[in-house]
């Protein structure tokens, strides 16, 4: 018990306006949690009790949507767990450049060049071969907690 | 001896033959005998000798050739392959090659030969075994190119290899192949004449009499085994022909032989008893015993057709599947009058008797034990003769089988009597088997017998009653379960279960007898006293698994069953074990209180928490959903009480209401009322208020005779009882501590989830299920504070989102109670119009884009979403109008959060099932204008959502997210699904006053426009998902059979994909997608063919050729339909219940491209590799078109005829065709 509430504590020092606090019993599967001070979706959730007569807790299996790694935690189900900010951006894609960043439009008509691309050989393809044929690419950009990474991709050429 | 020989070609083999054969001589008689002979190093040929009913012996020499040098190497090089194979499989190297190897062997043409020598030659057990399984898969697929001759040479020479080889080690391959002799034979089982058939059975009959030896003997028996399961419908081998096929051989068996088979058994067991009992070892004669009996058993067991299930069961003779529980099974044995001879008279049940209390006396003996095989089946006959019943018994009132029964009960009570010695004897280490199927014979008697009957059955031959026995017994049972753990099921568990469903089985009126006998009084005292000790050990149970941390019972649910059980033996002594409960209670309440704040109060909780499972088991019945009865026994056996308060019920249920009213305390709360305990609480308090609580009406009709003087008093006791918590008395304070309660566990336990399900859903729901208690909820101050705290309150924000769903509905429906219209809709404005003006307010926010994506937002909009979606389902036509209001004015905001939550699928998901939801409640009563704006609304959704998702191409990092993307896609197409479907329903049922016509909104226009928009969003790799493949197709031939007339408008990129998603269901393995597209072709067809008879265009471009970018030429949509359904039914799997939809599909697909179908027919004769086979294809191809006088137009009768006449194509042609 007292683990967590360390772990709370420092958590709350993340800055306000990157998580949410709320009741563990109200979080459902496909909502975000964070776990080990990473932000997580979680894939499952069950309750248990403590003893037959104690109250409920909350078991939530999380994947870190940034890593993709698996990260497990256990919660009273009345106390209260922190929820990332998660936001979803879409930019138009302009630009690969050979150092693996990319150049993206943003809503103001700045360009944004602060983003890698990603690591995974199959998004990587996609996103590279779909820009080499010269499609209209629009990729959505998800962020939480002070990390961004490209997660979607949608050809608006086809609409 | 007259000897007969025939040979099949050259006579002169026949002195190489003479000189070189030899018989088996096997106890002094020729045996039928196959041997394969190698003459001259190439020559090779077969003799069968089959020993024929008139005593004399037919030597068939069948002579597969002289063979030249080459083809007996290539039946040696075939018998190594398949000996290889059959290694290699063994030894797992490249198992797959292996697989295919011999597979090729069951697929080649005529394989016989090969097989046969296999059989004959291999050193190699597997290699046999493979080889008859490959006469088996080759003939019942060529079964009827083959000559009469052939089949019954097959079928002997299984039989001759058995009866030779019996005393073979390989008893695996012995048994394969007399299965194999008896799957050939059901084949042919129609074909056969009456001769034939005897003339096997009586090989069969003699090498069951023993003439032969024990291991003939044993085979003989055995081959009867796989062919009575060949012929019992439940057990049979498919064989891809009509159910009436296998209902014919069921019925003809069982006229004609399943009586004989019995006999001969019976003998074969009777035969070898004396041995058996005369020698103090084992002897093999009890392999020959333990294999009858076990073959009697498996007869026994036949689904006797004259049951009385006779209707039932030929109409589905697949659906009859005995009670299958390993505990505790029984099925009434019914074989009718004609067996009445050798099972009654016959001194049948005498004898097995004696055999096993001769086996008892030789346990301790060397070979004997209590569960070696022959004591097992012999138990287990035992215990099947017990449920013996129907018009095998001759009508005397019952005396003949109160005879057999008393017969089988003075045998089977020494292995349940005395219980205490027993069970002290199965500590000590003997095995339980014998009690267990005792308890077992226990059940089966108490299945055919009424309670009276069955107590008294055991009064004849010892001082007490069977009921006194079965209690006695289940006492024993309890208290060694007491010490027991249950994680290892000792077999005082298994036995706990026989008896409660026996105790169930005399209790439980099921058994059909018109009049339901209660238990005679020392039954009553039996079950009063059972029922203590059964809630003692629960207590104890109880108290002492609490000191286990871990463990935990998940839900009251898991424990149902058994406590149905108790219940019944509860309530079969309801005056005793109420008081007794009340007591129970009152205890415990007791020292709760004294203990309060100095004793742990955790083990009486528990021992609490029990109690109420049971009480609520004991006084109420689980309703389903419906208002459940007051039990029976409740209302008759209290006829001294006619004063409410003292009224045994009313004292208990007070008391314990009285006790959940004491948790509204918080202090109180804090110290007793653990959310387990409350859960127990708010579940019987849920169960109790749908039986009793405002509960009216007349007694349950009371079948048995009894003065009017205790009848006018069970009713006066019954009024007694209602009064408590009826309409005009306490019922409405009741009502209102069960509310309190309630928003209690809602605010004062955060986080419990469980427990708030069960208030949501058991106890709200059920209460608002009734209209009558409607009226008063709705007049508490209680109800309105619910409300109040609902709507206002923030604290009900962090139930579970589906706990407010729930509860949303709850208050909604509750408005059913208010009389006035007006007022009732007001009630819900009041309820909702918070709710709307939230969600208005949050979509209309400046910085809605950024403030959107924050959780405590997020959190907000789903709950309220949530609520929305509760209230929009629970439309009744009164309240209709409200919650039309209420989705009207979220319209825009539903578009908007579907713009800005497009990356948050939760939410996408939440409000498409709004949508859905509300669409659902509301199509049918909307004005023409109404349906217009609806309408349009979810044009607008389902383009807005189109144009988010389409072409997006998710990616992520870990593959169990990606699948989670692919998860929340299917549910949204699948809710869009069910919006379309649920818009269809506003052109079936539609209740508005709009007059014309000219004013609807044009529903197919509608659903074309969203088919366009749906349909491209739905790859076959989304079909993958069962549910939204279903749904698809099920629009989608909705959509055709209604709407044919829209299809020809489609643009030709949607069309392609309607027609290519057909492509794909055609080839599920579903059936009833299957269906559906079969469905959805005929529909096509027949709109095209009638269109186009009128002169009309049809289906337009879609269905005429073109040539596609490439250049190539393109056959219009129906014609490649037609060579894909053809192809479908001519060479691929499907199940034949389809066959009748794909002849309403086909025959308008061939009447619309006739040619093209003239083509294909003759593609398919010119593709016959040999002259029969292509004369046999044309002839059938012809019948198909043209017999039963069909002709050319696609009405009702011609459909019909097609149907049969595709049948009969089918049964023709599938089987060489599937082949090469």
């Amino acid at each position: 018990m007292s683990d967590e509430e360390v772990h709370f504590e420092s958590k709350a020092d993340a800055g306000a306006s990157k998580t949410f606090p709320q009741q563990a019993g109200t979080i459902r599967k496909n909502g975000y949690i964070v776990i080990k001070n990473r932000p997580c979706k979680v894939v499952e959730v069950s309750t248990s009790k403590t003893g037959k007569h104690g109250h409920a807790k909350c078991h939530f299996v999380g994947i870190d949507i940034f890593t993709g790694k698996k990260l497990e935690d256990i919660v009273p189900s009345s106390h209260n767990c922190d929820v990332p900010h998660v936001t979803r951006t879409d930019y138009q894609l302009i630009d690969i450049s050979e150092d693996g960043f990319v150049s993206l439009l943003t809503e103001s008509g700045n360009t944004k060049d602060d983003l890698r691309l990603p690591t995974d050989e199959n998004l990587l393809t996609q996103i590279k071969d779909g820009f080499g044929e010269g499609k209209d690419l629009v990729v959505s950009v998800m962020s939480a907690m002070g990390e961004e990474q490209i997660n979607a991709l949608k050809d608006i050429g086809r609409n | 001896m007259y000897l007969f020989l025939s040979v099949s070609s050259v006579s002169w083999f026949l002195g190489l033959l003479l000189q070189n054969w030899s018989f088996s001589q096997n106890g002094g008689l020729y045996w039928p005998y196959f041997k394969g002979f190698v003459l001259d190093s190439n020559i090779f040929f077969f003799v069968t000798i089959e020993l024929l009913p008139f005593g004399s012996i037919v030597i068939a020499i069948e002579m597969n050739g002289g063979y030249v040098n080459g083809e007996l190497g290539q039946l040696r090089a075939t018998m190594q392959t398949i000996e290889i194979a059959c290694s290699s499989i063994q030894i797992n190297v490249n198992p797959t090659a292996a697989e295919a190897t011999i597979l090729s062997l069951c697929q080649s043409a005529r394989p016989y030969q090969a097989c046969q020598f296999i059989i004959e030659n291999s050193q190699m057990a597997n290699a046999r075994f493979q080889a008859a399984t490959a006469i088996r898969v080759a003939a019942i697929r060529e079964w009827s190119f083959l000559s009469p001759d052939e089949k019954k040479s097959l079928i002997s020479f299984c039989l001759s290899y058995v009866m030779k080889h019996a005393s073979s080690p390989e008893g695996y391959v012995l048994s394969k192949i007399s299965s194999v002799a008896a799957q050939l034979m059901k084949r042919g089982w129609l074909e056969l004449t009456a001769a034939e058939k005897d003339g096997i059975f009586s090989e069969i009959n003699m090498a069951i009499a023993g003439n032969h030896g024990l291991d003939v003997q044993f085979i003989g028996i055995n081959f009867l085994e796989s062919l009575v399961s060949e012929f019992s419908p439940s057990t049979s081998t498919a064989m891809s022909l009509p159910r009436e096929f296998h209902e014919q051989c069921r019925k003809s068996l069982e006229h004609d032989y399943l009586k004989n088979f019995y006999c001969w058994a019976l003998g074969a067991a009777q035969s070898v008893t004396t041995e058996i009992t005369n020698s103090d070892g084992a002897v093999s004669e009890a392999r020959v015993c333990s294999t009858a009996l076990r073959f009697m058993l498996q007869v026994l067991n036949w689904d006797f057709s004259n049951s009385g299930k006779v209707a039932k069961n030929s109409i589905d003779v697949y659906s009859f599947v005995a009670k299958e529980d390993s505990n505790s099974t029984y099925t009434l044995v019914q074989p009718g009058p004609s067996w009445r001879d050798i099972l009654i008279t016959s001194g049948h049940t005498g004898w097995l008797l004696g055999l096993y209390s001769v086996l008892r006396e030789k346990f301790s003996s060397k070979g004997y034990w209590i569960d070696c095989p022959l004591a097992v089946s012999a138990r287990k006959l035992i215990v099947q003769l017990c449920s013996l019943t129907g018009t095998i018994f001759p009508s005397d009132a019952g005396a003949s089988q109160g005879k057999h029964l008393l017969q089988l009960i003075s045998g089977i009570i020494l292995w349940i009597h005395p219980p205490d010695v027993i069970a002290k004897a199965i500590e000590c280490g003997r095995s339980e088997s014998e009690l267990l199927d005792g308890c077992r014979g226990l059940l089966s008697i108490a299945a055919i017998t009424n309670p009276v009957t069955f107590d008294n059955l055991l009064k004849q031959i010892r001082p007490f009653g069977t009921l006194s026995l079965l209690s006695g017994l289940m006492c024993e049972v309890v208290k060694d379960l007491m010490t027991k753990d249950l994680e290892d099921e000792p077999w005082s568990w298994v036995a706990r279960d026989i008896l409660l469903d026996t105790w169930t089985t005399l209790l439980t009126d099921a058994s059909g007898f018109s009049e339901k006998l209660l238990l005679p009084p020392e039954g009553i005292n039996a079950a009063a006293n059972l029922f203590a000790l059964i809630v003692e050990s629960e207590l104890k149970a109880a108290s002492v698994s609490e000191e286990k941390e871990e463990y935990f019972q998940p839900s009251v649910a898991a424990m149902d069953e058994r406590l149905s059980s108790y219940a019944l033996i509860a309530r079969a002594a309801v005056d005793v074990t109420i008081p007794f409960l009340t007591q129970l209670f009152s205890e415990r309440f007791a020292r709760l209180h004294q203990g309060s704040g100095i004793n742990d109060p955790t083990a009486t909780m528990e021992e609490l928490y029990s109690l109420l499972l049971i009480t609520g088991h004991v006084l109420a019945d689980e309703g389903e959903g419906e208002t459940p009865l007051i039990p029976t026994a409740i209302e008759t056996h209290f006829p001294k009480y006619v004063e409410t308060d003292k009224h045994p019920v009313v004292v208990l249920s007070w008391s314990i209401i009285k006790f959940a009213e004491q948790s509204l305390d918080p202090n109180i709360r804090a110290a007793f009322f653990s959310p387990r305990l409350m859960e127990a609480i708010i579940w019987f308090l849920a169960r109790w208020s749908s039986t009793y609580l405002m509960t009216s009406g007349e007694m349950q009709s009371y079948k048995n005779s009894i003065d009017d003087v205790t009848l006018l008093q069970m009713q006066q006791s019954r009024v007694a009882l209602l009064s408590f918590s009826a309409e005009h008395t306490q019922g409405k304070t009741l009502l209102g501590i069960i509310v309190k309660i309630s928003l209690t566990t809602l605010i004062s336990y955060p986080g419990e989830t469980d427990l708030q399900a069960l208030t949501c859903y058991q106890l709200l729901g059920g209460v608002v299920r009734r209209k009558n208690i409607c009226q008063h909820l709705v007049t508490l101050e209680a109800w309105r504070e619910l409300a109040h705290c609902f709507t206002n309150d923030r604290v009900l924000f962090s139930l579970n989102a589906t706990h407010q769903r729930s509860l949303a509905q709850t208050l909604v429906l509750s408005a059913s109670g208010i009389k006035n219209s007006v007022e009732a809709n007001q009630y819900i404005r009041d309820l909702t119009n918070h709710m709307t003006a939230y969600i208005n307010d949050i979509s209309s926010k400046k910085d809605i884009k950024n403030v959107s994506q924050q959780p405590d937002v997020i959190l907000a909009v789903t709950c309220l979403l949530e609520r929305l979606r509760g209230a929009s389902s629970a439309s009744e036509p009164r309240t209709q109008k409200a919650l039309y209001e209420m989705g009207f004015s979220v319209m825009q905001s539903v578009l908007k959060f579907l713009e800005v939550y497009k990356n948050e699928p939760a939410v996408v998901y939440l409000l498409l099932k709004l949508v859905v939801d509300w669409v659902d409640g509301q199509i049918i009563y909307l004005e023409p204008h109404e349906t217009a704006v609806v309408i349009d609304f979810c044009m607008h959704l389902l383009q807005l959502y189109s144009s988010h998702n389409i072409g997006k191409i998710s990616v992520s990092l870990s593959s169990s997210l990606l699948n989670e993307a692919n998860a929340e896609k299917y549910r949204d197409l699948r809710a869009l699904l069910q919006l379309l479907q649920k818009l269809c329903t506003k052109d079936m049922v539609d209740v508005s006053s709009a007059a014309s016509e000219d004013q609807q909104t044009s529903i197919s226009q509608v659903i074309f426009v969203g088919v366009h928009i749906v349909s491209p969003l739905i790859t076959t790799e989304m079909l993958k998902y069962p549910k939204l493949c279903y749904d698809h197709f099920a629009l989608l031939s909705h959509m055709l059979e209604v709407y044919p007339e829209m299809i020809p408008k489609l643009n030709h990129e949607a069309f392609g994909h309607i027609s290519g998603t057909l492509v794909y269901g055609l080839h599920q393995q579903d059936e009833e997608i299957v269906g559906m597209c079969l469905r959805s072709l005929r529909a096509l067809a027949i709109y095209h063919y009638k269109e186009r008879g009128v002169g009309r265009d049809g289906l337009g471009p879609h269905a005429t050729s073109y040539k596609d970018n490439d250049g190539n030429f393109q056959d219009g949509i129906l014609s490649k339909f037609l060579r894909s359904l053809l192809q479908l039914i001519l060479f691929e799997d499907y199940s034949t219940d389809l066959v009748g939809a794909a002849a309403d599909a086909l025959f308008p697909l061939i009447l619309c491209d006739h040619d093209l179908y003239q083509r294909l027919c003759n593609e398919l004769v010119e593709r016959q590799p040999n002259p029969i086979f292509k004369t046999r294809m044309a002839s059938a191809l012809h019948s198909l078109t043209t017999s039963d006088d069909l002709s050319p137009s696609a009405d009702r009768a011609n459909m019909r005829k097609f149907r049969k006449n595709l049948n009969r194509f089918l049964i023709d042609v599938r089987g060489f065709l599937r082949v090469i």
